[in-house]
């Protein structure tokens, strides 16, 4: 099946469940719209865009291959930001940003462990305090003690 | 309408300490950020606005607006290096930019490009400063019926000018649309599509739809496909165009900045779409076009022209109308809202010193730009020189930074990374985002005209559109563009003519 075929499929089926939705919402009328009105007409309009690629889809063009061996290094990426997201309020912006550093640098990049470390310790660092202290953007220090004032 | 008044009023607020650092800052943020692959100037912008809550309204989008003309400047050092473009609008300078660099003239094709950027830049900032005013006025006497008829054109037109397929385009500019409807509606206060949680109700945010889609959906991208390409990395010893050279870029140059302009003008009317149109039409009217691809400057200094004209033409409708043209300007639009300066007609007689400052920063910064660029080239090739593995993971720190920052929140954080996954997906797919992006920041603007205007009609008919002159014109442009595959099909049907390939 194409991308288009996909698309076109995937549009249709998203609309129906957000049509009903919208109903829901309420209508209205053409004179006085109601809060449903406008996603309605916009799911009306996307499930006829999605027909017309599910009948005339253009001819595929196939999407570039990933090489085997990158596969792992794109799952350790994005598991290192689901990671980050999680552990960002408990850990606070320095250490855990160093983890999500140290691992994309040395797993994902394939950087030595020295300068993976030494990128990984620094870097979060000097942000944190470019941003927290110079710039007032309150990121969690989370575990990291923090001097008075900052 | 006498514009020399207020221009020089808005060279008196650039020109303060604080206002020329803003320049200064913006312009060397955006050639950083244009000449490091992988970082365009959405994903910059975003990454910014955080920062800019703190400063006051004029320097902060004196800034802004100096980050994305910066990284129009800078992409194209990328390209004519290391045949990797540095942003999308740089994308066929490599084509004969790189060629001219193997060839040994990558000093001409990086002095020719600052040149062309320069004057394509400044020659469009003098037609938004001549257009802009009058654009003003007439959009004043738009009402709802108006303001939704050219809102559904701009809409209309983001869905053709963007990627390879219409349909395709416009199936993204809807799911921009739907995604714009999440949140409590703005007229009846509906929760629509919140389901239960507190953090849409609000809406999802503008910056980590764009951050995610732009930034991290090109990280992952590259780390799922990387190229090795070939590169020049030496800095180059004589940045000055030959008297040949500019006699060959002279008419590029001209072409590519009214071309830039009229493109940037319009909705949809990206910097990249501007450069390609230019190389399109270079390589048409050029006398030997079999040199395109193999080191010809018209190729190199009409695109750069085009781009730097396009991204200045696109305040226009951004600063008269309020209607952002691209993914960057949304956010330009996104920075002014949070500094309360609402875009549109209103903006040259409320807030004269925003308008008329940013238009005299844009002259000051083109011209920054190129006495501060070509001396600087060296550093560019030492920033150049920094392995993509090492700033890959710095760039997917500091857009995950950029998405706390704004409002100090990991769910921010969280979208960011979905929409980043929709992003590579998209990439990989061959799916543009900028139509939804541009659709989802049009989208409550859109609804919100629609039903005023239907309110108004007192009938709710459509055709009431249509009794009025601007938005009736304004609509029948808009079926125009929507129709016109069919037209066209039926064109050649009638004629006989075949259509060409896809992808010819």
């Amino acid at each position: 099946m194409t991308v288009d075929r996909v698309l076109g499929l995937g549009a249709i089926l998203l609309a129906i469940p957000v049509a009903a939705a919208s109903w829901g919402f309420g209508v209205g009328s053409p004179k006085s719209p109601g809060a449903g009105f406008w996603p309605l007409l916009i799911v009306v309009a996307m499930a006829g865009l999605g027909l017309s690629l599910l009948l005339h889809p253009s001819q595929a063009v196939p999407s570039a291959a990933t090489q085997e061996s990158r596969w792992g290094r794109l799952w350790i990426a994005l598991g290192t930001m689901a990671v980050y997201v999680v552990t960002l309020d408990p850990l606070g912006f320095p250490v855990a940003t160093t983890i999500l550093l140290f691992v994309q640098l040395r797993w994902v990049e394939s950087r030595t462990w020295r300068s993976s470390a030494w990128i990984a310790a620094l870097t979060p660092l000097i942000a944190f305090v470019l941003f927290r202290v110079l710039l007032k953007v309150p990121l969690p220090a989370g575990v990291v003690p923090l001097p008075r004032g900052w | 309408m006498d514009t020399i008044g207020p221009l020089l009023h808005g060279f008196a607020v650039a020109l303060t300490p604080g206002n020329l650092l803003a320049v200064l800052l913006g312009t060397l943020i955006g050639t950083v950020i244009g000449v490091l692959p992988g970082l365009g100037p959405t994903a910059s912008i975003a990454l910014l606005l955080p920062v800019t809550i703190g400063m006051d309204m004029v320097p902060a989008l004196i800034m802004l607006a100096g980050i994305y003309y910066g990284a129009m400047y800078g992409g194209s050092t990328t390209s004519i290096l290391v045949n990797i473009p540095g942003e999308a609008a740089s994308v066929v300078t490599c084509m004969d930019g790189y060629q001219m660099a193997r060839k040994g003239r990558a000093g001409p094709a990086l002095g020719m490009s600052a040149f062309g950027s320069f004057i394509g830049g400044t020659v469009s900032v003098v037609a938004v400063m001549l257009i802009s005013p009058f654009l003003a006025e007439a959009a004043l006497k738009f009402g709802p019926p108006e303001m939704f008829a050219l809102l559904f054109f701009a809409f209309t037109c983001i869905g053709g000018l963007t990627g390879k397929s219409r349909t395709r385009g416009l199936l993204m500019a809807c799911v921009g649309l739907l995604l714009g409807t999440i949140g409590t509606d703005d007229i009846q206060g509906v929760d629509r599509f919140v389901f239960g949680t507190l953090y849409l109700r609000d809406g999802i945010g503008l910056v980590p739809l764009a951050m995610g889609l732009f930034g991290l959906g090109e990280i992952i991208y590259n780390i799922e496909q990387r190229e090795e390409t070939g590169s020049v990395l030496e800095t180059p010893k004589n940045l000055l165009p030959t008297l040949r050279d500019w006699k060959d870029s002279a008419w590029p140059i001209a072409r590519g900045s009214v071309l830039g302009f009229g493109i940037g003008i319009l909705p949809g009317g990206m910097p990249a779409v501007a450069s390609l149109l230019s190389y399109a039409v270079e390589r048409r009217v050029a006398k030997r076009p079999e040199e395109f691809g193999h080191g010809a400057i018209e190729g190199v200094a009409g695109p750069e022209t085009a781009n730097n004209a396009a991204t200045a033409g696109g305040f226009v409708p951004l600063l008269t109308l309020g209607i952002p043209t691209n993914s960057v300007l949304a956010l330009m639009l996104a920075a002014m809202m949070l500094h309360g300066v609402t875009p549109g007609p209103l903006l040259l007689l409320k807030w004269p010193d925003v308008f008329w400052g940013v238009i005299a920063s844009m002259y000051i910064g083109n011209a920054m730009l190129l006495v501060l660029n070509l001396p600087m080239i060296g550093l560019f090739v030492q920033i150049l020189k920094v392995p993509y593995g090492i700033l890959s993971p710095l760039i997917v720190m500091f857009v995950l930074l950029g998405a706390y920052a704004l409002n100090n929140s990991v769910t921010d954080v969280l979208t960011t990374v979905l929409f980043g996954l929709v992003g590579y997906l998209m990439k990989r797919h061959g799916l543009e985002p900028a139509p939804l992006v541009l659709a989802f920041v049009l989208g409550p603007m859109l609804e919100n005209n629609l039903s005023k205007a239907l309110i108004m009609s007192r009938t709710g008919s459509p055709l009431f559109f249509f009794s009025r002159p601007i938005s009736g014109t304004l609509l029948a442009c808009a079926i125009l563009v929507l129709a016109f595959p069919l037209i066209r099909w039926g064109w050649r049907r009638a004629t006989g003519r075949r259509p060409a390939p896809a992808g010819a």
